[in-house]
């Protein structure tokens, strides 16, 4: 193995990169831009009213007064449903993504304040997490218009709190959503981009004709180029992470299959990239091949938008998509925290890296006929 | 070795193994047609850098190298002449082991490429065809990276120096002139310190300028001792660089020798030309002395001649018979004349 030219690839290919201008563009200012552009989409309010769901399990008369102040803001068009009504029930039959639920012991808490400054009181906050642009503007808005109340009653802001409940029985954002799947795009965009540029490039200059009456051997080239890719993966990566946390107050665990992760999809889509690569002849074509594969997966395999908006036939097609693994992959890993399903897309990651990359790697001609 | 051979009664290709200088007997499988195929005695001279037998490619029906031998010897500059499409860069890179040979032996610095290739790595530099380096990387960067692919390597400074790279060394490659650009490939093919040095096409797209510029650097490889392998269609680059050319067309190799030898086989001499003459009637004495006299259009006399002590012979016979004219040339046969006498088409054209 010889690691000498192994690390002067890598030195060299990383500052070629960083002397490209446009290279260095699209590998971190276009996630930037794509977080930023899609992160405002979703999260601006704007001036419309939306139809909240209202239990009053208090029945009192500083309930009453809550529901007034909610009713007299105009954000919301207000459903009020009785006791015994099961609230998430009540939003899916009526397709209400959002709803509001008044404690028992709201008047009670609220009247203890007087004597117990720490009394408190939670609302629960229901929502539909699928629905990615009512839900996170309604929650903002209410946990202002919650502050304002607390102000007006007591002159303290923290009686009346909000709990928030999922009706899926998961909580988070769309911007927790999104990240994930921005990740996984970034990492699949560049792999692919990267691995059949370079072929084509490579091929086309007469390096890869030259490299073959050198002292090197596929498997040191390959291994110098992967090193690379991952640098730029992790780079993307992390600047995707970065703007989410201090943009849009992302919050996330990094873990070891966030690693995990992230290092095989660089593999599977650097693998997908040399196989499509071996049939692109032209410079031209490459980047049409590309897009080709990277375009329909993008929106197929549920980056942007959960798969449950989408008909039917196309969350099957996303089944076999390998970026629809990575995603819910990284979702689990890095935002639910939840270990059986993580450990589920992780393995589909790992065998389509594995699958990829060899079938790539066998593929890798630089012998001409 | 392997050997493809057509047998002359039904044309069917058959192919057949053998080794150096064994007769072996052949039956054609199709009419049942009999013969033999004689495989050559390869030559162990100690001074060849390059050896070829018999070396063919095929692509389907097409035959694209037919059998072709020659030998490089160390130190020399061997020019493989041709048009483009004659079959230059497929034997070249069949030599350089890019491309795998349908047919033929090929022996660098002593070694069976087919088995060997990796041991004479080491001792091999090449610019292929078009190449083009790494655009953000700078001429020095450049070969350094090239470089730290080899056991052996040779002063970088002394190769920006030797190829005057010198004030260019810290530019991208991206910004550099054709000229320099080739001159880059060059000096990579170098880094290394090869024996032998295969240069593709090196002076193709450049300007006149830039082309003798490349030239001149070949030329000092072999002050160096190098062997150079120049694929051309130059015949000009040809002339001026080699020592050895080899002229191949629609794959085979048609003529061979160094330049003299050449155009003392296949030219047509030279041409004494008498520009402006006064006196007409010396035509009828230089065709009396056996001369092979022409007027060519614009009324000069050209006087073929087929050997140089001619050229006294015609000089005294104008001073003898006091001629009257402005000036005298004389040219020689070149190799572009030599490949239209031997293909009935002048370079350019088959190009």
């Amino acid at each position: 193995m010889n690691l000498k030219f192994i690390k002067t690839d890598l030195i060299y290919a990383v500052k070629g990169w960083l002397r490209s201008k446009g290279t260095v563009f699209w590998t971190i200012l276009f996630p930037i831009l794509l977080i930023m552009i899609f992160g405002a989409i979703f999260s601006e309010s704007g001036d419309v009213s939306y139809e909240l769901v209202l239990q009053d399990l208090d029945g009192s008369d500083e309930s009453g007064n809550f529901t007034t102040f909610l009713d007299e803001t105009n954000i919301f068009e207000l459903k009020n449903i009785e006791e015994d009504v099961d609230i998430s029930d009540y939003m899916k039959e009526e397709d209400i993504s959002v709803g509001l639920q008044i404690p028992d012991d709201f008047q009670m808490m609220i009247q203890q304040i007087k004597f117990n400054p720490m009394a408190k009181v939670n609302l629960t906050f229901y929502h539909d997490p699928s629905d990615n642009t009512v839900s996170p503007v309604v929650r903002s808005v209410l946990s202002g218009l919650i502050n304002n109340y607390n102000d007006m009653i007591t002159l303290s802001p923290s009686v009346v709190g909000m709990e928030v409940k999922s009706t899926l029985g998961e909580d988070f954002d769309f911007i927790d959503f999104f990240v994930p799947g921005m990740i996984g795009f970034t990492i699949m965009t560049s792999m692919v981009y990267g691995s059949i540029e370079r072929n084509t490039k490579l091929r086309k200059d007469g390096i890869l004709r030259k490299l073959l009456t050198m002292p090197v051997t596929r498997s040191e080239w390959i291994l110098s180029k992967m090193l690379f890719m991952l640098f730029l993966s992790f780079i993307s990566t992390f600047v995707v992470i970065a703007v989410g946390m201090l943009v849009w107050g992302l919050n996330i665990q990094i873990n070891i299959f966030f690693f995990i992760i992230v290092i095989c999809t660089s593999f599977m889509f650097s693998g997908l990239g040399m196989i499509v690569g071996r049939f692109v002849k032209e410079e031209e074509t490459a980047d049409m091949a590309g897009g080709a594969i990277t375009f329909p997966m993008m929106f197929l395999a549920g980056t942007f938008f959960p798969l449950e908006q989408m008909p039917e036939f196309l969350q099957s097609v996303a089944q076999i998509l390998p970026l629809y693994y990575v995603n819910e992959g990284l979702r689990n890993a890095m935002i639910y925290l939840d270990m059986d399903k993580t450990l589920f897309f992780t393995g589909f990651v790992v065998t389509f890296a594995l699958a990829f990359f060899i079938v790539g790697v066998l593929l890798q001609k630089w012998k001409e006929d | 070795m392997d050997k493809t051979v057509q047998c002359p009664q039904c044309k069917n290709t058959l192919s057949v193994s053998g080794n150096p200088g064994e007769i072996v007997k052949v039956t054609c499988p199709s009419c049942g047609n009999n013969g033999k195929v004689t495989f050559k005695t390869l030559e162990t001279e100690n001074n060849s850098a390059i050896q070829v037998f018999d070396l063919r490619k095929e692509y389907g029906a097409l035959v694209a190298v037919n059998n072709i031998s020659f030998n490089v010897k160390k130190g020399e500059v061997f020019a493989f002449l041709g048009p483009n499409g004659a079959g230059k860069t497929t034997t070249v890179e069949m030599i350089e082991s890019i491309r795998k040979p349908t047919s033929g032996t090929i022996h660098i610095l002593g070694r069976d490429i087919k088995t060997q290739f990796d041991q004479v790595k080491d001792k091999i530099g090449i610019l292929p065809q078009e190449f083009r380096s790494f655009e953000r990387l700078t001429v020095r960067e450049t070969l350094i990276y090239f470089s730290s692919l080899y056991q052996i390597q040779a002063d970088i400074d002394e190769i920006i120096k030797a190829m005057d790279l010198k004030s260019e060394e810290n530019k991208l490659y991206k910004d550099l002139s054709g000229g320099l650009k080739q001159r880059v490939g060059v000096a990579i093919a170098l880094v290394n310190d090869p024996e032998i040095v295969f240069l593709d096409e090196p002076s193709t797209g450049l300007d006149p300028k830039a082309r003798r510029e490349v030239w001149e650097f070949i030329a000092g490889l072999r002050n160096k001792g190098k062997t150079v392998f120049l694929t051309t269609h130059y015949m000009e680059e040809a002339e001026y660089l080699a020592d050895h050319i080899a002229i191949i067309h629609k794959g085979s190799i048609i003529a061979e020798g160094s330049l003299e030898e050449l155009t003392d086989k296949y030219g047509e001499g030279s041409i004494l030309r008498i520009k402006d003459c006064k006196n007409r009637d010396v035509i009828n004495t230089l065709i009396e002395q056996g001369l092979e006299v022409f007027t060519e259009g614009n009324g000069d006399i050209a006087v073929k001649i087929a050997y140089k002590e001619r050229v006294l012979e015609v000089l005294a016979i104008l001073k003898r018979e006091c001629v009257d004219y402005d000036s005298i040339d004389i040219s020689r046969s070149n190799l572009e004349e030599i490949f239209l006498k031997l293909t009935g088409a002048k370079l350019r054209e088959a190009s």
